[in-house]
């Protein structure tokens, strides 16, 4: 009894959170989306148009399929983050679950000092090592370049995939790999046919969550990148936020473009970047 | 396996594993013990690659920054940001994942929009969040005019420190509070329910339900929630850098250290306040847990 009345009740309390909660997320992204959709006389009218009055696509065409110099700069960025983000996702991936496998599953000397070592690297803030990073890819002439973006990326993503994947192995039934060892297969097959496929839900997990944190990148890709033939979008926006001729509602738009990528994936595989999450923070 | 085939195992190492872990070794080893450790030694070096040579001197560096008013009002602000943004991420987190606590249709939906924020990129929500408070197009501003609550535009953001401040970080607790909301919530979906029916039973109200219940047995999940808040918030970036630049009534410390190795080009006094940044990071991260984290066993 006691059960069911707590279990249903309908607090208007708790409706007031789970409203506040989606008007929090949501009004800041309505009101960038709203002002993309406006002409730059409209995105200036006082009060502020709370719908378009007259939706365009203006902004994105001459963004997409425009000529000039911030269209330009802004497809470019585009690429680049592509690039950057799913090259350095994979490697991440990759490298985790394999140094995840023999973490979690065979004993050999200095394991535990190299596994709590790598652990241990995710205390320090991210930006403890800018500056001594720019300058050892400044002197392997690697600034400007993917390789120095994707290699920065990589080392600063591994700790928290292979935290990740060892959570997801450890929590694994061993006796399949057992039966499996038995039957004859190397400890690589069953790596790839055992524990793979089981792990797979890890594996998204992982992968989801390092390319939302490459996707947000800024300050690395600030200082490693001099031009825009490697910068990210996130470093060209910014960029053409500061000259101040650049129109609100083009910004706005070029936002938008942005967001689009991350936010389709949070939504879509919510489940999967809420797992990894949790794995990753909770033990 | 026979004695043999055991024998010769012993006599060869087992390779596999070192295998396995090399890559990640090596690049942990290179590209992130090797420049801490760097960093760490070259904060009691001149570095200035315009002006060399490179030479030991001590602790110049740390006193060219106690000497530095940028840094020391960044100082102010840093604190400010990490104040202001502990204090509403935990209340922010702890009543999102409240609301959260018990299931109803249409929750995932719920969680899904709550983690939209924490995935997009910091420098597009500070632009996004320009929209807001911008002077002259703002949704802020116009609200305002809207309601009669002003009757002109006015400007928030570089014109008095402590709102800019203010207005800055509710932007980077809007990116950051969806993860503290995710960890308190999981934490608070692991007391039984026994314990609230027990409660409901003895006549215990809801505020006392959850300060006696939910609040003591949350308390390694908001430990996690706080220690990650502490850690984005003394290192801020994209936000003030993209809403505020670098006018002193926002820069922070992290920006400091930016602007002193890349625009001043002085590495040894950037590698200094980045030491100092790390070590205050470490110190009050330990603090938090010791004050906050407590083991909850059901």
């Amino acid at each position: 009894m006691a059960r069911r009345a707590l279990m249903t009740s309908r607090h208007p309390v708790r409706w007031f959170g789970v409203a506040f909660i989606l008007l929090w997320s949501l009004i800041p992204l309505y009101w960038v989306v709203n002002v993309s959709f406006q002409t730059d006389a409209e995105v200036g009218s006082k009060p502020a148009h709370y719908l378009p009055p007259h939706p365009t696509l203006a902004n994105y065409k001459a963004l997409l399929s425009g000529a000039g110099d911030i269209p330009d700069q802004v497809r470019q960025g585009t690429f680049n983050i592509v690039v950057e983000c799913t090259v350095s996702t994979v490697i991440t991936v990759v490298v985790a679950t394999l140094a995840a496998y023999a973490f979690a599953r065979m004993t050999f000397r200095g394991r535990d000092l190299l596994f709590y070592g790598v652990l241990a690297t995710m205390a320090l803030p991210a930006y403890a090592t800018l500056i001594p990073l720019y300058r050892l890819m400044s002197t392997a002439g690697l600034v400007n370049t993917y390789t120095g973006i994707i290699l920065v990326y990589v080392s600063g993503f591994l700790p928290l995939a292979t935290w990740i994947m060892h959570n997801y192995m450890v929590s694994l039934p061993v006796a399949l790999e057992e039966a499996a060892s038995v039957d004859g297969a190397s400890r690589m097959q069953v790596l790839t046919r055992i524990v793979l496929p089981l792990a797979m839900p890890g594996v998204v997990s992982t992968a989801i969550i390092t390319f939302l944190f490459a996707w947000g990148q800024f300050l690395f890709p600030l200082v490693l990148s001099s031009d825009i033939s490697t910068q990210p979008l996130t470093v060209v926006i910014t960029a053409l936020q500061g000259r101040h001729e650049v129109p609100y509602a083009l910004l706005s738009a070029a936002g938008v473009l942005a967001i689009t990528v991350p936010a389709a994936i949070a939504v879509a595989l919510n489940r999967y970047v809420v797992n990894g999450l949790l794995a990753g923070s909770v033990k | 396996m026979t004695a043999g085939a055991v024998a010769a195992r012993r006599r060869r190492p087992d390779l596999l594993p070192y295998l396995l872990v090399a890559p990640l070794a090596l690049v942990i080893v290179g590209l992130a013990v090797v420049p801490a450790v760097y960093s760490l030694v070259q904060a009691f070096f001149r570095v200035q690659p315009l002006d060399p040579p490179t030479r030991f001197n001590g602790f110049d560096n740390f006193r060219s920054l106690a000497h530095n008013s940028a840094v020391l009002g960044s100082l102010g602000n840093t604190i400010a940001y990490t104040v202001i943004g502990m204090a509403l991420t935990t209340v922010l987190g702890i009543g999102m994942a409240l609301a959260l606590q018990q299931r109803f249709r249409g929750r995932s939906i719920v969680i899904a929009v709550l983690i939209l924020p924490w995935a997009l990129p910091g420098v597009v929500e500070g632009i996004v969040w320009s929209g807001i408070w911008d002077a002259n197009v703002g949704l802020f501003n116009s609200a305002l005019t809207s309601f009669h609550l002003v009757d002109q535009y006015q400007v928030f953001l570089g014109s008095n420190r402590w709102l800019t401040i203010l207005l800055i970080e509710i932007v980077q607790v809007w990116q950051i509070t969806p993860l503290s909301a995710l960890l308190v919530l999981a934490a608070l979906q692991n007391i039984p329910d026994e314990l609230y029916e027990a409660s409901a039973l003895d006549g215990c109200s809801a505020w006392s339900r959850f300060v006696r219940i939910t609040l003591p047995l949350a308390r390694p999940g908001i430990a996690v929630a706080m220690v990650q808040a502490l850690i984005l918030t003394l290192n801020v970036f994209d936000q003030p850098y993209v809403l505020n630049g670098a006018a002193e009534t926002g820069a922070s410390l992290t920006m400091q250290t930016y602007f002193i190795s890349f625009q001043n080009l002085d590495f040894g006094a950037g590698y200094a306040l980045s030491l100092l940044i790390t070590l205050a990071t470490l110190l009050l991260s330990w603090v938090v847990v010791r004050l906050v984290y407590r083991k909850v066993e059901f």
